[in-house]
Parts: structure tokens; C-alpha cells; sequence
């Protein structure tokens, strides 16, 4: 794999930490401000992708290997039906909230609001980038 | 006349998208009263869009979610990964 600029990689490298911060504040703060699980999952997996384009799909990969984010895409996915099918148990219907609600404070008060969030900022984030992953490693 | 014929149909797409601005846009609608009288405490969620799309209407979301799902088995399926990994660039 040929080497690209020192500024690429050190920008890249330094950028992307915070990239996947503020994707995680996207993702859990989605219920109380702007954002959510597709907003903040696509900034995490922006992340990853700018790190695969400035470094390589195989670093990402050594770091990551692709099949954990395939897994993680299909977990989260039979974790939103699950809870979707929990409501149903609980007798609240398909995709009803049946957690509750919790006190307005530190922790988050939309609970059920707050773990789909979760589960879909998850499964975007594994999702978009292993798309990407697989576009930028097609062409070796 | 083929020049002509793009620019009277650029200006017949132009007159319709400024009537659709020049036009009527009812800002008052009762699912945007209910939503905002009763969003927070239906679902909990302050962001009234969350509370729409994971509250009222986490079913679409979910629909939603599977169209990713089918994306990526539909990128998996026709990009082959053409050789294993051999060669790395190590640190990361």
C-alpha cells in the first residue's frame, strides 16, 4: 500500500477521534437536541471512512476487521426487533414504548426513545462504513 | 431549435417552482398542534423530531433501518473482495 502525505495521515489520525465523539454525543443526546441514531451513526462511520481513506482499508481493518461491523449490523438489527417485539409482549403494540419514562436528570428520561437511538446509531454507523469499506476495497 | 426547446422547458420548471414558493404554506395544521401540545409528555423525548420518528412513528424508522440492511447485503453481494489483505499499512 503506497504511503500518501504526512499531513494526511497525522490530520486524519488526529481528526477522527473527535469525529467519533461527537458522533456518540450526536447518538445519545439525539432525545433532548438535535440529532439522533442516523445523524450521529453516519458521523461515526465518517470517521472510519475518512481513516480508510487517508490510512487504507486494511489498517481500518487491523484495527476493526469488517466481519465485527457485519455482525454489529445484524445484531442491532435483531435488537430493534426485539424491542419492537417487546412492546408486543408487554402489551403496548409493535415498537410501543414499554419501559417508561424516567425522572427529568442525569439520566436520560425517554428511556425507550433513548436505547433506539442507540441501536440505530449502532447499526448506521456499522452499516454506512462497511458500504464504504467495501467500495474503497474493491479496487485492489 | 433543440436550444430552444431546453430553454422553454427550463422556464415552464422555473414558473412551477416559483408558484410553489409564491404559494399558499399553512403553517397552523392539527398534527402540528397536537404534536407540540402533547409530544413531550406522549413520548418523553425534549427533541419533538425524535419524539416523531422514534415515538410516533418508530415504525417507519424501522422501515428505514431495513433499507440500510438491504443496501449493505446488496454492496456485500456484488462487491467480491478481489484478494485477501496481504499487504498492510501496520500502525494505526
Amino acid at each position: 500500500m503506497r504511503h500518501k502525505t504526512d499531513i494526511l495521515d497525522v490530520a486524519a489520525r488526529k481528526l477522527a477521534p473527535y469525529m467519533f465523539v461527537f458522533g456518540l454525543y450526536l447518538v445519545t443526546y439525539g432525545d433532548l437536541s438535535p440529532g439522533g441514531g442516523f445523524q450521529g451513526g453516519v458521523v461515526i462511520a465518517s470517521g472510519i471512512i475518512l481513516l480508510a481513506i487517508a490510512k487504507s482499508v486494511d489498517a481500518v481493518e487491523e484495527l476493526i476487521p469488517l466481519r465485527r461491523f457485519a455482525v454489529a449490523e445484524t445484531t442491532t438489527f435483531g435488537l430493534l426487533l426485539a424491542v419492537g417485539i417487546g412492546g408486543i409482549v408487554a402489551g403496548a403494540g409493535f415498537l410501543a414504548d414499554f419501559i417508561g419514562r424516567g425522572a427529568i436528570g442525569p439520566l436520560p428520561a425517554a428511556r425507550f426513545v433513548y436505547a433506539l437511538n442507540i441501536l440505530i446509531g449502532a447499526k448506521v454507523a456499522a452499516g454506512a462504513s462497511l458500504i464504504c469499506m467495501h467500495l474503497f476495497g474493491e479496487e485492489r | 431549435m433543440k436550444r430552444a426547446v431546453e430553454i422553454a422547458a427550463a422556464a415552464v420548471v422555473a414558473v412551477f417552482l416559483i408558484l410553489a414558493l409564491a404559494g399558499d404554506h399553512p403553517t397552523e395544521s392539527p398534527i402540528r398542534e397536537y404534536i407540540v401540545a402533547h409530544g413531550v409528555d406522549d413520548t418523553g423525548a425534549v427533541n419533538l423530531v425524535a419524539s416523531i420518528y422514534l415515538g410516533y412513528r418508530a415504525f417507519d424508522t424501522l422501515g428505514e433501518t431495513i433499507v440500510l440492511l438491504i443496501a449493505v447485503s446488496g454492496v456485500m453481494f456484488l462487491v467480491k473482495r478481489s484478494k485477501p489483505p496481504a499487504d498492510r499499512d501496520g500502525d494505526l
